[in-house]
């Protein structure tokens, strides 16, 4: 399993609150910047919740 | 620092201190009107964001003072006319603190380097070990070969040979040999490894204990309680139980996995208490958060920042006096299971 964003909540990094807060506190790398663009790297994410838990956007969610 | 202040009959004030703050939002989760929100601790713990654990919201504030009874590690200050609210007799008392013992304390440090907090200074002379040691050294430097096995043989790094280009056979030749006193240990093995017996070094040290000083070492310890939140560090490193530390609460923090519902801790991909602890009582062992509960203060931060929800903080008793009013009772007694 893996999380699943909800881009008209995310936004786009650049009208995040927090910069791009779930892409810096991702340390699995599962979360990239794609041209301004939140991506998933699915084969990457540790099922760790932190990106779920810290979102300011409550934009992510379990996939 | 934030601050809500209202003047009508009593004048009162409630402030908020975020470098005695630890973010584990005892204080929003007691405050009767919803009046502070405990931010992301995590990223600020983190330093990716910058900004206070806590939000006031002025327009909620009722300035009961709830929230600055409540805090264990005295992050908010309430005044009633001009007057800390903490020492007015009527009012709820925290009895926990963090004490070292000047008579006991023998200025090792330990406690310095392990407080998680940088609340503890110190500073200590130590006597110079030239004092402490007694013999001579004699060096015939004619007979000196500048072969230098006395230089790198010397433990203390205490010999220098100083050379000179001799003008016809335009060799180095040894000019001085120096043994510097304030390093030498009189320990003889320059005299031993000299090829040519131009070292002689005699240790006089046992000879003349009357005349070397009795080690005494003086110092200075200050222990900042404004930033201490007496996690007790300083009590267990202290090998002459100096440190004495009453903690706020009694208890223990429980991992609380659920598989079947895949509540696990990811341990070292996560490690989100580990960050937010202010007491360094998280470690990540076996990929699982091991919680130290001797030096852990039940916080609760870490229950806080944890994804997944699975740390329980199971405080049993709670070291605040003097709550006379029922209400008060009820709402304070609630950070207690």
């Amino acid at each position: 399993m893996t999380v699943k964003i909800n881009y008209e909540k995310c936004g786009n990094i650049s009208n995040c609150p927090g910069e791009g807060l779930c892409i810096k506190l991702c340390e699995q790398g599962a979360l990239i910047d794609e041209g301004g663009n939140l991506k998933v790297v699915d084969e990457n994410c540790d099922d760790c919740d932190l990106c779920i838990a810290n979102c300011p956007n409550q934009a992510i969610s379990k996939g | 620092m934030t601050s809500v202040l209202r003047e009508g009959k009593e004048t009162r004030k409630i402030t908020h201190t975020n470098d005695e703050c630890v973010g584990c939002g005892i204080c929003s989760d007691i405050c009767p009107t919803s009046a502070l929100n405990l931010g992301p601790i995590l990223p600020i713990a983190r330093g990716i964001l910058e900004m206070d654990y806590i939000n006031m919201n002025h327009d909620k504030c009722v300035l009961c003072g709830l929230c600055s009874f409540a805090c264990p590690f005295d992050a908010i200050d309430f005044e009633i006319n001009g007057e800390n609210a903490k020492k007015i007799e009527n009012y709820p008392k925290w009895n926990c603190g963090t004490e070292i013992t000047k008579d006991d304390c023998i200025y090792c440090g330990k406690c310095e380097i392990y407080c998680p907090r940088d609340a503890i200074a110190m500073k200590r002379n130590l006597p110079n070990v030239e004092d402490l040691v007694m013999g001579e050294t004699r060096t015939e430097v004619d007979k000196c070969i500048n072969c230098r096995i006395c230089v790198e043989m010397c433990p203390a790094e205490a010999i220098t040979i100083k050379t000179e280009s001799e003008k016809t056979t335009k060799k180095f030749t040894a000019k001085d040999i120096e043994i510097d006193k304030s390093k030498c240990m009189y320990c003889k093995i320059c005299q031993k490894v000299c090829p040519e017996d131009a070292i002689k070094i005699i240790c006089t040290s046992c000879m003349d204990i009357e005349q070397i000083p009795e080690v005494t070492i003086d110092g200075a310890l200050v222990l900042d309680e404004e930033i201490c939140v007496n996690c007790g560090w300083c009590e267990k490193i202290c090998p002459t139980e100096a440190a004495h530390t009453k903690k706020p609460f009694e208890g223990e923090v429980i991992l609380n996995e659920n598989e079947e519902e895949d509540l696990i801790c990811k341990g070292d991909s996560c490690h989100a208490c580990q960050d937010v602890c202010p007491c360094n009582a998280i470690t990540i062992v076996d990929n699982k958060s091991f919680v130290n509960q001797e030096v852990c203060v039940l916080c609760g931060a870490c229950a806080k920042a944890c994804p997944q929800k699975i740390l329980n903080v199971n405080r049993t008793v709670m070291n605040l006096d003097n709550i006379k009013s029922a209400s008060w009772q009820k709402i304070l007694g609630s950070i207690i299971d």
